[in-house]
């Protein structure tokens, strides 16, 4: 397992485009941005636009936290502070289970692993956990591998 | 092939050294470099009525340059950018002239991008002890992904699990761009390395080792733009733009790793333009430049451009093919992987002195372009450099392209 995140070196501030994301991490749910007009959805929500429509009537749509990993990258030379003492440490792409739109749009996020590199696999489910940090109004979403699937790919040079 | 392709040229380049560390401001190099493309040119400051430059918050302006500098301007514009906006601002110069807003164009890059503000956040002296992640690095700083080579990576590994490539052909392309800079005076990396070395580097941030990583330096570097009938009565023999396309986007505006295919970049949506504007075919290009961040942002525009197939990119560069002396001379200064890194500009400049004939080599006639074509000797001068395609890459989602010619072609 990678070793903790020191979120006390790290400021996170939500604004106005992201301060619901955040109050929904502190209850542990993961939302995605959401088009009240089309149903698009998307992330990150500092985009503050339907980029298939482009209307502004914007909500959230509450996701499982479930996903499957996309790509990878295992980071090795920390270059924050707060991951000085995580290294080495996998951040993953994650494609949500169920933000797949009929045109085939999905919605794909980001975050630290739980496990390490050699756990890791492209096509691997994995769900979102919550870790509480030293600001009692932010709680991070990471990606902990929940599971084995039939097709996956590991990086081994 | 279009109403603007060969009526304007580039007819001076110059560069500051490649620092670590400068012990200057980015306008005291921002001035050495303009000076240097402005003498190049055989023109005088006073000459200059454009300034233009690109950064990310990390540099001086055209303004504080033309005051240091005595220049009057009609027109002066800095731009936030970063990779491929060397080759936007071409494009945006070219309308600026055929418009009639000026008459000759400076356009210039000037970063302590060593010493200064290192990219992903990273102070001189090691990590950043408390970072403050508001915008969009709330996003991406949470969660510890910031470098570019921990961005790029996360589409080098989708594309290795896409194609079946390995790593091995990212060692070509820092092979073959290490030896076009030992041949580089310029170059800070100038020892050779072959495909083991790279493959023995340590890791940065798999699937990049330290051979995938472009060297970090402090310097500035400047091009000169002016129309073809000012640029025959100027010092060296035009280079003549011929086409291009400018920060072209990718086919879906989503969050660059929610596209459909994050490693099917912006090149893919602009090559038939530059090409088309041109009026050339692949086969006509003698030589190119490519925007190498990393050895992989390399790799896939070979491909995005048309060069290769989808996906052949991997088998495309074996066996040296981007070396000098070989089918397809790519980054001949070295690079950003080994000449140092000036965010996109050396790659023109390089382009230019080739398509003039007159590489700053070993050889002591180089100026006069006259050159040995001995490897050995240290010459870099390709025999038939004719025309090039210049391509770069910002994001995945952006990229642009510049083709040019020598009066020869």
């Amino acid at each position: 397992m990678p070793g903790s995140i020191d979120y006390s070196r790290l400021r996170i501030l939500p604004d106005f485009d992201t301060a619901e994301w955040w109050a929904a991490t502190k209850q542990h749910k993961y939302f995605v941005r959401q088009c009240n007009k089309c149903g698009h959805k998307w992330f990150p929500p500092t985009i503050p636009a339907c980029a298939k429509c482009a209307s502004m009537d914007i909500g959230w749509f509450e996701t499982t936290g479930k996903g499957v990993i996309y790509s990878y990258v295992v980071v090795t030379q920390p270059i924050l502070g707060a991951f000085t003492n995580t290294a080495p440490y996998v951040v993953a792409i994650i494609e949500l289970n169920d933000c797949r739109e009929e045109d085939g749009t999905v919605t794909r996020v980001a975050g630290v692993l739980m496990n390490d590199e050699a756990e890791t696999a492209i096509g691997l489910p994995c769900e979102a956990v919550y870790e509480e940090t030293n600001d009692p109004k932010i709680v991070v979403p990471r990606w902990k591998i929940s599971g084995t699937a039939a097709n996956t790919w590991h990086f081994n040079e | 092939m279009g109403s603007l392709t060969d009526k304007y040229c580039i007819v001076g380049v110059g560069e500051t050294p490649h620092m670590r560390p400068s012990n200057r401001t980015t306008l005291s190099m921002a001035c050495e470099s303009i000076n240097k493309a402005i003498a190049d040119a055989g023109l005088k400051p006073q000459d200059i009525d454009g300034l233009t430059s690109y950064q990310a918050g990390d540099s001086t302006t055209s303004p504080h340059v033309a005051t240091a500098l005595g220049m009057r301007l009609n027109y002066a514009v800095d731009i936030l950018g970063g990779g491929s906006s060397t080759e936007a601002l071409v494009a945006h110069a070219i309308g600026l002239l055929e418009a009639g807003y000026c008459k000759t164009i400076v356009c210039f890059r000037s970063m302590n991008g060593r010493s200064g503000r290192r990219m992903g956040g990273q102070a001189p002296g090691g990590p950043v002890s408390a970072a403050t992640a508001d915008g969009d690095n709330q996003f991406n700083m949470s969660w510890g992904w910031t470098t570019p080579a921990q961005r790029f990576g996360m589409s080098a590994m989708r594309y290795l699990h896409d194609t079946g490539c390995t790593t091995r052909a990212f060692a070509e392309i820092a092979v073959a761009h290490r030896y076009h800079a030992t041949l580089n005076p310029k170059a800070i990396q100038r020892s050779p390395i072959t495909i083991e070395d790279h493959q023995r580097s340590r890791w940065v941030s798999k699937p990049f080792r330290l051979l995938d990583c472009c060297q970090e330096t402090d310097v500035s570097a400047a091009i000169v733009i002016t129309s073809r009938e000012r640029a025959y009565d100027l010092k060296h023999p035009p280079v003549f733009i011929m086409g291009g396309y400018a920060r072209t986007l990718t086919e879906s505006p989503n969050w660059n790793y929610s596209r459909s295919e994050i490693h099917y970049v912006a090149g893919n949506y602009g090559w038939k333009r530059a090409f088309g504007m041109a009026g050339i075919a692949h086969s006509d290009v003698d030589f190119i430049s490519c925007y190498d961040a990393f050895t992989f942002t390399t790799l896939i525009q070979l491909e995005a451009n048309g060069f290769c197939g989808k996906g052949e990119a991997g088998d495309f560069v074996k066996g040296g093919r981007l070396k000098i002396d070989h089918e397809l001379p790519s980054n001949l200064s070295g690079g950003h992987l080994s000449e140092g890194y000036t965010h996109g500009v050396q790659m023109v400049i390089e382009n230019v002195r080739q398509l003039r004939h007159r590489a700053d080599d070993a050889c002591p006639g180089w100026a006069q372009g006259k050159h040995t074509y001995d490897r050995a000797a240290g010459c870099r001068q390709l025999r038939n450099a004719r025309i090039c395609c210049g391509m770069a890459w910002g994001w995945e989602n952006m990229a642009s392209c510049l083709i040019l010619r020598g009066m020869a072609a």
